[in-house]
């Protein structure tokens, strides 16, 4: 591919920073909405169940389950060589984000496998990633 | 009587790599060639819709597509726009040229998809937001996420899938124009390197440069076109916006509330379709979709598409000019004229015997847009 890499590290605005600033201390946290109590990811300017703009964060527990997962086995981008794991992981507090998850072989990864979040530096940025809960081929 | 939307003119041009041709000059062939068909003068054009496709579109930002085209084409419309609907758009684009003519907004719509996505480099391999960060690339990933929870909760085997592929490809055999005409077979679909798992390379569309339209007009107006014009039955769009947050994002695309209104507003039902082009950007699309519209019971689109049910002499006749994984990658406007093709009788050796009604659909972005359209002879 001819073209300028794509830029990959997150970009925080006045959104998303308080997420990402967050990570860089070891916490995952949700937007929460003061008026009905709703849970989201990512962050954005209203809640968007109810749209209030009132918004607090709260620290999640980390823990989830992988609801849909895919194996990259084609390198997109030299930063981030194949293969590995892309998954859509669904946190036990009910938001879901995209991650990747590690500290497995990408062969032992499984819809609905428990997993929990660990942090690691990436791109100039800490990244929430998520490894299997209790065990499961640690390298 | 009220004012009845119809496609009275189709054209395109061939599709594949075209180093040293722009998207422009491809969009100007193709728009002249529907209005030819049509019967109609550059002059009686007084509409201008236009689909940019992916990398004039999405990824060169929204440089008013519209205005460039309708600068190039002389044109001082009396409506325009551009959708920016990702795969969705071109039937979206129709859609609206229906709206504008029966509301008498206009008479002579020209809809325009057109791009140049294979010799414009990096088309499809962008990274998507944040999520960049976690490797999540091209459109490829999303819909793989797709396919992994098909499999998981249907037992959809890769052997589905690969129906999908070779039934295009067994349609493209019979299309002159088409970008990819070597038959396939299960061997080779199986043999197909993975790019995301469990989506392979066949799994995944073309990429093409091309350009095709079609021209929108009043029943009345097209009454003494030279070709037969195809009567707008009826359309409708629906979109899951909220993405990841909505639980069922993946396993339930928003075609399932599109189908029923756009068969609803023509008074028909799956069963009345006689051919289906179905958005097919990867394989597993087309299943999704298969289940969404109501041609098989959810879950079961991967037992349904068994021995070539969707291929050339099979029940349900889908994608009948390859698709985007073996005509060219359209943007959903080749989808349309083949519907046309096909209930003009145009179709050559991969004609569905008396085909009276057709299905048009079109996907888009991440999973998030969609839009259908119904013809009729
Ligand atoms: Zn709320």
């Amino acid at each position: 591919m001819s073209a300028a890499p794509t830029p990959l590290a997150p970009r925080p605005d006045a959104l998303t920073r308080p997420f990402w600033e967050a990570c860089r201390h070891g916490r995952l946290e949700a937007s929460s909405c003061a008026d009905c109590g709703h849970l989201f990811l990512p962050p954005g300017p209203c809640c968007p169940r109810c749209w209030s703009p009132r918004l607090t964060v709260r620290a999640l527990s980390g823990n989830g389950r992988v609801w849909s997962f895919v194996i990259y086995r084609r390198t997109y981008h030299p930063a981030i060589p194949a293969p590995y794991v892309v998954a859509l992981v669904e946190l036990d507090e009910g938001p879901r984000l995209i991650s990747n998850v590690v500290g497995c072989a990408p062969e032992e990864v499984a819809i609905d496998m428990p997993v929990r979040v660990r942090f690691e530096e990436a791109l100039g940025i800490t990244l929430p990633r998520f490894e299997p809960l209790g065990g499961g081929g640690r390298p | 009587m009220s004012r009845r939307a119809v496609i009275a003119g189709v054209g395109h041009t061939a599709f594949g790599k075209f180093p040293d041709r722009t998207a422009w000059d491809l969009e100007a062939a193709a728009a002249a060639a529907a209005v030819a068909d049509a019967g109609l003068r550059p002059a009686d054009v007084d509409g201008l819709l236009t689909d940019p496709g992916a990398v004039q579109g999405v990824l060169d930002g929204i440089t008013p597509h519209f205005l460039r085209l309708g600068s190039q084409l002389g044109l001082d419309p009396t409506y325009t726009g551009s959708e920016i609907l990702g795969g969705a758009g071109s039937v979206a684009i129709v859609e609206r040229a229906a709206l504008a003519v029966e509301a008498g907004l206009c008479e002579a719509c020209l809809c325009v998809y057109g791009d140049r996505a294979l010799s414009g480099a990096g088309a499809y391999g962008y990274g998507r937001g944040d999520e960049a960060a976690f490797g999540f690339f091209g459109a490829a990933g999303l819909h793989a996420l797709a396919a992994r929870r098909h499999m998981h909760r249907y037992g959809t085997r890769p052997e589905h899938l690969g129906e999908v592929a070779i039934a295009a490809r067994a349609y493209a055999a019979r299309v002159p124009h088409a970008q990819k005409r070597s038959v396939l077979d299960m061997d080779e679909y199986l043999a197909s390197d993975p790019i995301v798992e469990p989506l392979r390379r066949l799994d995944c569309c073309l990429v093409s440069d091309g350009a095709a339209a079609v021209l929108v007009t009043t029943a009345e107006r097209a009454a003494d076109a030279p070709r037969p014009a195809i009567p707008i039955l009826g359309h409708a769009q629906a979109h899951s916006l909220s993405t990841y947050a909505s639980p069922d994002h993946f396993d339930a695309l928003p075609a399932g509330r599109c189908g029923p209104a756009a068969l609803g507003r023509a008074g028909l039902t799956p069963a009345d379709v006689d051919v289906a082009l179905l958005y097919d950007c990867f394989t597993i699309v087309v299943l999704l979709q298969l289940e969404a519209y109501g041609f098989c019971k959810k879950g079961e689109s991967g037992p349904f598409v068994e021995g070539g049910r969707i291929g050339p002499g099979g029940s349900l006749p889908v994608n009948t000019s390859g698709g985007l994984l073996a005509e060219g990658y359209g943007g959903g406007m080749l989808h349309v004229i083949e519907a046309v093709r096909q209930l003009r009788g145009d179709a050559g050796d991969r004609q569905v015997a008396d085909a009276e009604v057709a299905l048009v659909s079109g996907h888009g972005l991440g999973m998030n847009t969609h839009a259908t359209l119904v013809l009729g002879s």
